[in-house]
This record gives structure tokens, sequence and C-alpha cells, in this order.
């Protein structure tokens, strides 16, 4: 049996058990309405109205990073997986391009843009 | 699987219709975390037709690399631009429009099974069948072999490709220091 | 494409390969999802009498049956009737579809990353053989971290959806530090990958055959990188600023209640169990008895199905040991901040992890290419 069928299979269940559980307490809780409750909550003071509030670019940083490191485990994965036919050979190869990846790591460290302050 | 013959023919028109779906749906969403999220779902069907090609390498690469990290670079640029979707103006078809992307559609779909019904017939040498693959190994193992040997300069290439990216977002992203100030993202409209 | 359609439907009436793989499948996962959805309930009760205990205090001991105390085992029913009666209060301006929707990604990554790890050897029944595991990819990692990168969703939607400035601050940072810590989650599973030579699960363990095989013991950095970003990627023991009760209040699920918050809840515990469950199975030798061989337990017990059980059982047993671990940790060491953790992530661990790497690979090339 082709392996991605329990896949498919398995996924619909999980979306089907989040939306049952999503949609539980809406249909069988008590629904009382009172304008204190819909406000978003701020440790119980009211609501300091939403100055336009600054997030940080560290976030675009940290994700940009994220998936280029992310390209390089996944080469790094298929090395792996094929290490001992490919043998020192590879290993060399492989070798360089993590120090190509190791140079713009140091340089990603020295200007400072994984500073979280 | 001998019981249904005609599964795998009906699933890659399944498919391609959700991905197509998925991809009208992406374009005229019109809150932009909607249309991220319908990438996503786009992003995975794709992987399933990867899969359906016994492509598995590619197919869970595909939902590692492009639905899990570059659609979360994407959803956290949106959340931290903080757009209100009724800034946005929606994109409804007219009738024009509409008929106009039929005919594209149709149009590519005519072109396209005409250039694969007289594509040769021969198969790239060098290239492996399915039943070949798995005594090969499998599918990760022979892309691994693969693009170590025949294909390592691509292979340094990408690398090279890496590090321009982190330089150039780096210096993107922290221009302002130079020039003494914390560069941040204002967020959106007032309440 | 043949003219004929024909659907060979009587060979579904016969135990075929087909049929006895579909009925092991839908048997296999009516198991593992009602396992898995004990383990929640089990968990919070755990959760609370442990630090009880280890606070030499009592945590809760009083709801029970009738008149009998038992322990306070029933707190958790009691918890989970509360909590799905209870009324669910909507924020105003949340957004109407992924304020409900974001739950649903925190749940069935969980799931399906579980269905992926081998649960035991292959069972023998009349002559078909029937792998314990629900779900067989032959790109057994891969499969798991790409499902794993979806959870990300789930936090990152949730507290946008929210509607509250301080939930979309809580989420973004909880996402930041689930994508910094999958970096090195997926670079210390690497030196298994050299070692081992597969990115199946079933291989990975049926190599760990002698006690010494155990990935703890061939790639020990590995399991403490492992160990270390486990704990970062499911938002808990000392990496849970996001959502830790003094900060933010419950940052991203701050204005979740009642059963959707029980949907983060389960979400967050599977997905311990089955970081757990990837943890035995890579580093501590999965469903292998320790110094027992799988020929020699098969002999010792006369049955390879009933070694198959034993096997359940070991692996349930090494998954609680670090489910044990979680808990212990969680009420020991005191919170990172933020800062402080993500510096850890990205100019500790990464490094550390790609060393690791061509430690071990620089190592193996010299024990084996001579």
């Amino acid at each position: 049996m082709n392996p991605y069928i329990p896949v498919i299979v398995v996924l619909i269940f999980g979306v089907v058990l989040g939306c049952i559980l999503s949609g539980l307490a809406y249909f069988i809780g008590p629904k009382r309405y009172l304008k204190e409750k819909m406000d978003p909550y701020e440790c119980g003071v009211p609501k300091v109205t939403g100055a336009a509030e600054k997030m940080s670019v560290k976030f675009y940083l940290t994700a940009i990073l994220f998936i280029l490191f992310d390209i390089e485990t996944v080469f790094l994965y298929l090395w792996a997986r094929s290490f001992d036919q490919l043998g020192w050979l590879g290993l060399v190869e492989v070798a360089v391009f993590v120090m190509i990846l190791v140079v713009g790591y140091i340089y990603v460290v020295r200007r400072g843009a994984l500073e979280w302050d | 699987m001998e019981v249904f013959y005609f599964v795998p023919e009906v699933l890659f028109y399944i498919l391609s219709g959700l991905i197509l779906l998925s991809s009208v749906m992406v374009v005229s969403a019109r809150n932009p975390v909607t249309s991220a999220i319908f990438l996503v779902l786009d992003l995975f069907f794709v992987a399933a037709l990867y899969a359906k090609l016994d492509a598995h390498f590619t197919a869970a690469i595909q939902v590692l690399v492009y639905a899990g990290a570059i659609v979360v670079l994407f959803v956290f640029v949106i959340m931290l631009l903080n757009l209100k979707p009724e800034a946005l103006r929606g994109v409804r078809f007219s009738v024009g429009e509409a008929a106009v992307l039929l005919i594209t559609l149709v149009g590519f779909a005519i072109i396209g099974s005409e250039l694969a019904r007289t594509a040769p017939e021969a198969v790239i040498p060098g290239n492996l069948g399915a039943g070949a693959i798995e005594l090969a190994g499998g599918n990760t193992f022979v892309v691994a072999m693969r693009m170590f040997t025949s294909y390592l300069w691509p292979f340094e290439m990408a690398s090279i490709l890496i590090l321009l990216a982190i330089v150039a977002c780096v210096m993107v992203a922290k221009k302002d220091k130079v020039l003494g100030a914390a560069h941040h993202f204002r967020g959106g409209s007032p309440e | 494409m043949g003219t004929n359609f024909g659907i060979d439907l009587t060979s579904l009436l016969q135990w075929n390969q087909f049929t006895v793989d579909l009925v092991s499948f839908v048997v296999k996962f009516a198991i593992l999802a009602g396992g898995l959805l004990q383990i929640p309930p089990v968990m919070v009760w755990v959760e609370r009498r442990v630090p009880a205990l280890m606070q030499r205090r009592r945590g809760p001991n009083r709801v029970g049956l009738f008149k009998w105390r038992l322990y306070g085992l029933l707190q958790s029913l009691a918890d989970t009737i509360k909590l799905i009666f209870k009324e669910e209060v909507v924020p105003d301006g949340a957004h109407k579809v992924f304020y409900h929707l974001a739950p649903v990604f925190c749940v069935f990554p969980a799931f399906l990353i579980a269905c992926a790890i081998p649960y035991g050897p292959d069972l023998n029944i009349f002559g078909y053989t029937i792998p314990l595991s629900v779900v067989r990819v032959d790109v057994g990692f891969l499969f798991i971290f790409a499902i794993s990168s979806l959870a990300v969703y789930g936090v990152s939607l949730a507290g946008w959806a929210s509607n509250n400035k301080y939930s979309l601050m809580g989420s973004l940072r909880a996402s930041a530090q689930m994508i910094s810590y999958e970096i090195p989650l997926g670079m210390s599973l690497l030196p298994i990958v050299l070692i081992y030579g597969t990115l199946d699960l079933g291989k990975i363990v049926e190599a760990q055959s002698s006690f010494f095989k155990w990935g703890a013991f061939t790639a020990p950095f590995s399991l403490l990188i492992f160990v270390i970003c486990m704990f970062a990627e499911t938002n808990r023991a000392p990496f849970d600023l996001a959502e830790g009760e003094s900060e933010l209040v419950a940052g991203f699920h701050t204005e979740y209640n009642s059963a959707k918050f029980a949907a983060f809840f389960l979400g967050e515990y599977v997905s311990m169990f089955v970081l757990s469950a990837l943890a035995s199975t890579v580093f501590f030798g999965g469903w292998q008895v320790p110094f027992v061989p799988y020929e020699s337990l098969v002999a010792m017990l006369g049955s390879p199905n009933i070694a198959a059980i034993v096997g359940v059982l070991m692996l349930l047993l090494k998954s609680m040991f670090f489910m044990w671990l979680y808990i212990w940790v969680r009420w020991t060491l005191p919170r990172f901040r933020y800062d402080q953790l993500m510096s850890l992530g990205w100019k500790f661990m990464l490094p550390i992890g790609l060393a690791n790497v061509v430690g071990t690979a620089v190592v193996l090339a010299v024990l084996r290419f001579k």
C-alpha cells in the first residue's frame, strides 16, 4: 500500500479532531455576553489604546537566517545519507560547503545581527 | 495496487485542481495572512504531487523548507507590518477578467498537451525508473549520490548563493546601525 | 491507460497484503490515537503531583470517587469536564476564521509525527509481517522535521488572530524561539544519520542491537543538544518564557479559553510525548531491550508477537523517562530571559551542533575509510 495513504488519513483525522475540540466549547458552553469580557486582556486594566507598536526587525532577521541554515541542514542530510559511498572526497566537498557557510555565520555574529536586547 | 487501475490519473487531476484552486485563493484573498495560509496549503499539495511521483526527498524538503520556513517568513513579515484587511483593496474578478483568465488557462492546457504529445519518447539516459531507484537504495540515496558527483558545482554554487543571501539580508536589516539608530518596523494604523 | 476500467473488488474481500495493510493501519491508528488522547490527562495529574512532592507539599489529592480519595487521580477528569463546559469568550475583533483555526495547527502535526515512530519490531501474523509504525516513509527524519515545522503556524496564528497586542508579541517571540531551535535540533540528528547510515527510523532502531551501540553512546553530544532543543521546541521547561505565568499573561494563548485552550494543551503534551519517543528511538535504542538482542528475546519468549509487545512497552517506558525529565527540569531550573534564550540557540547551539557534525564525520571517515 502506498505509504502516503496513512499520512493523508492521519492528517484528516488530526484536522477533524482539532476542529471538534475547537468547536466544542462554541457549541456546548453557555454564552453570556458582557462587553467587558470581549475586551482584549491586559492584566485587568482597561485597554491602553493601541498606539502603533514598534515590532523589531530582529524577527525578520531570525526568520531569514532560519531559512538559510535550514537549507544548509537539508544539504547536510543528503550528504549524511550517502556518507559511506562518497568517502573522503565527499567529506572534502561538504567541508568546503560548510566552511563557506561558517564564514557567513561569523559575519552575522560579528555584525551583531543576532543580538536581542 | 492492482485493485484500482485509474486512481493514479484521477489523483493527479484532483491534486492539480486543488493546487490551482489554492493558488487562485492566494491571489484573491483579502487578508494577507489568509493568502499565506493558502500558500502553505498550495505548497503542501505540490509536495503531495512530488510524493506521487516517488520523489519522496523533494516532497519532504518542499514541506520542510518552503512551507515550513519561507512562508513562516512571510507570515512574520505580515504580522510585523500589521496590515489591516480593510486597508487593502480586495481582488474581485469582473466578468471580463474571469473570461480572460479562463481563456488563458484553457490555452495553457491545450498548448501543454500538444507539447507533451510531440515530446520525444526516449528516456533521458542516466535516469532511473521507479523500481531501479528502490533497488539502488531509495530516493534520497540516489539523489545524494547524483548531487555530489555529477552536480557538484551547482552544489557549491548553492553555498555561495546562501552566503550572498546571508550577507545581503544582514546588510539590509542592519543598515541603520551604521547611522547609529536601531531599525524598527512601525506597526500599522492606529485603532 | 487501458480500456478496462474494471475495479477488481473481489480482491478486497480476501486477505492479501493490501487488505492486511489496510486493516492493520486502522487498528494501529485507533490504538495510537486512543493512547495519545490519554496522555494530557495523565500528564496534567503528574505535572501537579510530582512538583508538589518535589516542593514538599501534597498537590491535588482530593478529587476521587465517592469517598475514596484516589490520590487525586480524577482531578484530570474534573479539569477536562470543566474546560469543555466553560464559556468560550471570543474577543472582539478576533479574526473570524483563524481564531478558531489556530488550535488545529497545533494539534495535527503532533499526531502525524507520532505515527512515524516505530513502536516495536514487526508482528508476524499468519505469515504477514506487520510493521509497528502507523506510517512508514523512507525519509523518516525529514518527514518528522517537515511536519514539526508546520507547528509554528499554530502559535503565530493564535497570537495574531486574538487582536491583542500582547498575544501578538508573545506569539512572535514563541514562533521565533521555535524556529531558532529547529536548526540545532535537525543538526543534532545528523551524526545519527552518519553513524547508522539511514534516514529510516525503523532501521535505526534495528541497528542499535547491542547496548553500547545505542545512540547515547555513539553520539553523546547529539543527545545533549537534542534534549536541550527538545525543551525549547515545545516551549517548555526553562524555555517557556513565551507562555510562562508571569510573563505576558499566557502569551499567545491568552485569549483562548475552554476547549480551544484544551486543544493547545493537547498539542503541547502530545508533541512532548512525540519528541520523547523520538529521543528514545534514536538515542536509547527504541524498542530494543537493553542487553537483550532481538533474536534472543524472541527465543526467550517463544513468539515474535510477544517480543513485539515487550518492545512497545520498552519504548513507552523510555518515553516516560523523558516525560519525567521534562517535568523535573521544569520545576528545577529558573526560566531563561528571552534574549538569553535566543543567544543560546543561535550563538551556542548552532556552532556546537555544526562542530558535532563535522567532528563525527571526521572521526567516522578515519575509522571507516582508512
